[in-house]
């Protein structure tokens, strides 16, 4: 139950990708192709282990529709890590990464950690866009990649744990001040105390308080 | 009409009625501040109100009138009315002095007034008559410079106002003498505000400072008392007393099934003994021991609201000081909130109609709806009538002939994208796209319901058939996320894809602009709800704002889909048939979000929840929230905030239909 830390993820991308299939694989390890489409938002969590210490996700996954962006966009506020998602066998879902970028980009903390999912990977078959434009993609906007399927499960513990890995390095390398929860981080016991901890100032050196 | 249009002309001609429009607005004035003593029998009344030119009528004729002063003077925190017949200036020589005497209205205090019925006629004078507890009533007091909304405006900044609800024109006085109270009913009047301000500090405070108050409250209280309540004939403890009758009522709650209890509540008249005694109670000055009574005493009645654990209130950190309920809600449903009844069968709605069909009398009807509920195979006849499908003064043959009708244009509608070839399809985006959404949403609509459930189930095909001829017969809006959830049952209940397209059309025409593009059906709404519970619990609206939720974005699955993911789904449909009466207003479903968030007010604030607290708090509160005790608090409430209540939601609000229907659904070039 007790964490060292607690992040807060959002979910996003256009409906029907495979958000909510993805989060439910993720925390209940099950692909259950038949359930209701999200309205607003819906909330996952699970305790995952970075450098032996307990990390609890709380993941926020969004309705994906454009009328409903304004809300989504509500969301944004304190997420430390987000997951966009699109389906490699819709290019249309592809082509509309741009915008839900320039959503995160503009409601997002400036440091929050995207993920790019390419979903449905074992859809091989009904493929419509590339790994390599994936990857392209990625690296122009600076962004994690990876092709994952809910429903083999393949890659899905990794999305989530690598997103979390990379805060978690983030936060060693002092790029956050954990006790401002906009950041979307929430230091539980055993974490890295903040500057109102009484530490050694706003920010922690890398490896010098944890190892 | 051609009685009012007489009288009229009667009384206009009159010098009485000359002189007294010379008048004018001069002869009302009001005094918020100091004390004026009044010339009549209380030498230190303030005089809170002063009428000139209110006549009684003692016989049919209009010209037969004596004009009076009408008074409204307070003493001891009591509200007293006058209305004193002018010295030698009566229109017509044949009444007498005696008539005079006799009907003078010497300081009736308003603890004996249990309701004021008004009567604004568009042509003609405006009246009010008062009516006493006793069941006595005064005769009609006509107004004739006007001035009937400014006499109850007034009236409620001193006494607890409330709308009843089987007739609009009629006030409860009801006086439950609460500072808090108060302050609820006289939240109309922008002069009555710096009273409100008073109460609740409305930058927050901190906590702190709350217990500050706190102990010094307990430290004022039987001054408290006095000075807001009880009537000074007590001499005894007041909080003594206050304790009996907080028992007794509780007692009373447990000891009765409810039905029993709210016979007690006279039908008409919203208030029957019980409530007497009751009335005189200040809500929040009872000692704390008792107070703890009340709690324990409300957990082991049958409506302990929600049945499981997101709602208790045990876990709540001791330190946070969580401001008073101005309203408490639980105690109000019951002096407002009638039980529910057993749903209307076919014999009970055979016996709405005429011998052709008719409904005779709609709003009994729909009352009987909101009260009860429809027995499930009933419904696919009922819910046409409440969505406005099928229209009250039908008769059966004319729902017969316009049902083959809506079914060759329905056969038409759906004709439209059927007739759609592969190729016209290629180079038509909007239609792919429409019916790609659609696709996907049908099949992730209430699979685990029976009704849907398995592969291949044609039911998913119909849904999808409507929803398809849906964005064509209303192209503008198009689909949206959220329309399966109201489709799903209509469908289940209707079993007819013609039946259930034009009842979900007619759902529609109301609840189209939640899935506008823009959103702007549910911004209305969502700032509605903010002022309802601005209204209605000032505290909490406060404390929403300190913490940046003013948006009440954590309502927003509950507005959309009208509670649709909240509850299973027979009570969704129970919900759903309340809400569409439109009986207390077409705006329940409100008045609903602000019951559930008054239920869990101090959890919300006692726990100091922030944004996102909230929102998940919100979301999981799914399959744990009461009906029946929602409804009977939504129901409370919005009786309770009547006309303020209505004046807090912009005209045009979702489900009102549009204040013009030009730019139904504004256009936006891709529809994703
Ligand atoms: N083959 C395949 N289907 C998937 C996968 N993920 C989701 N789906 C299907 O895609 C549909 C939409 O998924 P959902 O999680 O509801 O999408 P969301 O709108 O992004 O939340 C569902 O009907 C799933 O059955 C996947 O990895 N592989
Ligand atoms: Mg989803």
């Amino acid at each position: 139950m007790s964490y060292a830390y607690l992040f807060k993820y959002i979910i996003i991308g256009d409906t029907g990708v495979g958000k909510s299939c993805l989060l439910l694989q993720f925390t209940d390890k099950r692909f259950q192709p038949v359930h209701d489409l999200t309205i607003g938002v819906e909330f996952g969590a699970r305790m995952i282990t970075i450098d032996n210490k307990p990390i609890k996700l709380q993941i926020w996954d969004t309705a994906g529709q454009e009328s409903f962006r304004s809300i989504t966009r509500s969301y944004y506020r304190g997420a430390a890590g987000a997951l966009l998602v699109y389906d490699i066998t819709r290019r249309e879902t592809f082509n509309h990464l741009a915008s839900w970028l320039e959503d995160a980009r503009q409601h997002a903390n400036a440091n929050m950690t995207i993920m790019l999912i390419g979903n449905k990977c074992d859809l091989a078959h009904r493929r419509a866009v590339s790994t390599e434009e994936g990857e392209q993609f990625a690296k122009e906007h600076g962004l994690i990649f990876m092709e994952a399927s809910a429903k083999t499960a393949q890659n899905v513990e990794e999305a989530f744990i690598k997103t979390a890995a990379t805060i978690y390095k983030k936060i060693q390398d002092g790029v956050f001040d954990v006790s401002n929860e906009s950041y979307g981080i929430k230091v539980g016991y055993g974490g890295i105390p903040g500057p109102s901890g009484g530490r050694d100032g706003s920010t922690s050196q890398g490896g010098g308080c944890c190892g | 009409m051609s009685m009012e249009a007489s009288e009229l002309q009667d009384l206009s001609d009159d010098a009485d009625y000359a002189a007294s429009q010379q008048q004018g607005s001069a002869s009302m004035m009001r005094c918020d501040s100091g004390k004026r003593s009044s010339p009549s029998e209380h030498d230190d009344a303030e005089l809170i109100y002063l009428k000139d030119n209110v006549a009684i009528h003692p016989t049919q004729f209009a010209s037969e009138r004596i004009s009076g002063r009408l008074k409204l003077t307070k003493q001891d925190s009591v509200l007293f009315l006058s209305w004193i017949p002018y010295k030698g200036q009566t229109s017509n020589a044949k009444l007498s002095e005696k008539d005079r005497s006799l009907y003078t209205i010497t300081a009736v205090p308003f603890t004996e007034v249990r309701s004021i019925r008004r009567h604004t006629p568009a042509l003609g004078w405006q009246y009010v008559i008062v009516v006493l507890t006793s069941g006595l009533a005064f005769p009609p007091l006509y107004f004739y410079n006007g001035g009937v909304r400014e006499f109850l405006a007034i009236v409620k900044q001193h006494v607890f106002l409330a709308r009843s609800a089987e007739d609009a024109n009629v006030f409860l006085v009801n006086d439950f003498q609460s500072p808090l109270q108060r302050t609820l009913s006289s939240l109309e009047l922008p002069s009555s505000l710096p009273v409100a301000s008073g109460q609740y500090p409305s930058d927050g405070g901190t906590s702190n400072d709350n217990q500050g108050r706190a102990s010094a409250d307990v430290g004022n209280r039987v001054s408290s008392v006095n000075q807001y309540g009880l009537r000074k004939q007590k001499s005894h403890d007041p909080t003594r007393d206050l304790s009996i009758h907080l028992l007794e009522k509780f007692s009373l709650v447990t000891k009765f099934a409810r039905d029993t209890t709210t016979q007690l509540f006279s039908e008409n008249n919203g208030f029957g003994s019980i409530d007497k005694r009751w009335n005189n109670q200040p809500v929040h000055s009872y000692p704390e021991k008792l107070s703890n009574i009340a709690e324990e005493k409300h957990q082991e009645s049958p409506h302990s609201y929600l049945d499981n654990d997101p709602f208790k209130d045990e876990e709540i950190a001791n330190n946070v000081d969580v401001p008073d309920d101005p309203l408490e809600v639980n105690k109000l449903s019951l002096v407002w909130g009638k039980p529910r009844q057993p749903p209307m069968g076919r014999k009970e709605f055979t016996a709405f109609l005429d011998s052709e069909g008719r409904v005779v009398e709609s709003k009994a009807l729909r009352e009987r709806v909101f009260y009860g509920g429809i027995e499930h195979q009933l419904r696919s006849e009922v819910w046409p009538f409440l969505l406005g499908y099928y229209a009250y003064d039908s008769t059966y043959a004319e729902r017969e002939y316009l049902r083959s009708v809506k079914q060759m244009e329905y056969a038409t509608l759906k004709q439209q994208w059927q007739s759609i070839s592969p190729e016209q399809a290629k180079r038509f985006t909007k239609y792919r796209e429409r019916k790609g959404l659609i696709d996907k949403d049908v099949v992730r609509t209430d699979r685990a319901f029976e009704y849907y459930e398995g592969d291949e189930n044609l039911n998913v095909n119909i849904m999808r058939d409507i929803l398809l001829t849906y964005s064509f017969y209303n192209f503008d809006l198009g689909y949206c996320q959220g329309m399966s959830d109201y489709l799903s049952p209509i469908l289940y209940v209707m079993e007819n894809e013609s039946e259930s397209f034009w009842c979900f059309v007619a759902l529609m025409e109301r609840l189209g602009p939640n899935f506008n593009r823009d959103q702007n059906g549910m911004h209305t709404q969502l700032f509605a709800l903010s002022k309802l519970v601005e209204l209605l619990d000032t505290p909490l609206h406060n404390y929403f704002k300190q913490n940046d939720c003013l948006n009440y974005f954590f309502c927003f699955r509950w507005i959309l889909i009208q509670f649709k993911r909240e509850f299973e789904y027979e009570k969704t449909m129970q919900l759903w048939e309340v809400l569409w009466t439109h009986y207390h207003s077409e705006h329940l479903h409100l008045y609903v979000c602000v019951a559930i968030l008054k239920r869990c007010r101090s959890k919300i604030m006692g726990e100091q929840m922030d944004f996102d607290t909230l929102l998940k708090f919100i979301n999981e509160l799914s399959g744990h929230i009461d009906l029946e005790s929602t409804v009977r608090d939504a129901e409370a409430l919005c009786i309770c905030a009547g006309e303020n209540g209505a004046a807090s939601i912009p005209p045009g609000t979702p489900p009102s239909l549009p204040l013009d229907d030009i730019m139904l659904y504004p256009l936006e070039d891709d529809v994703l």
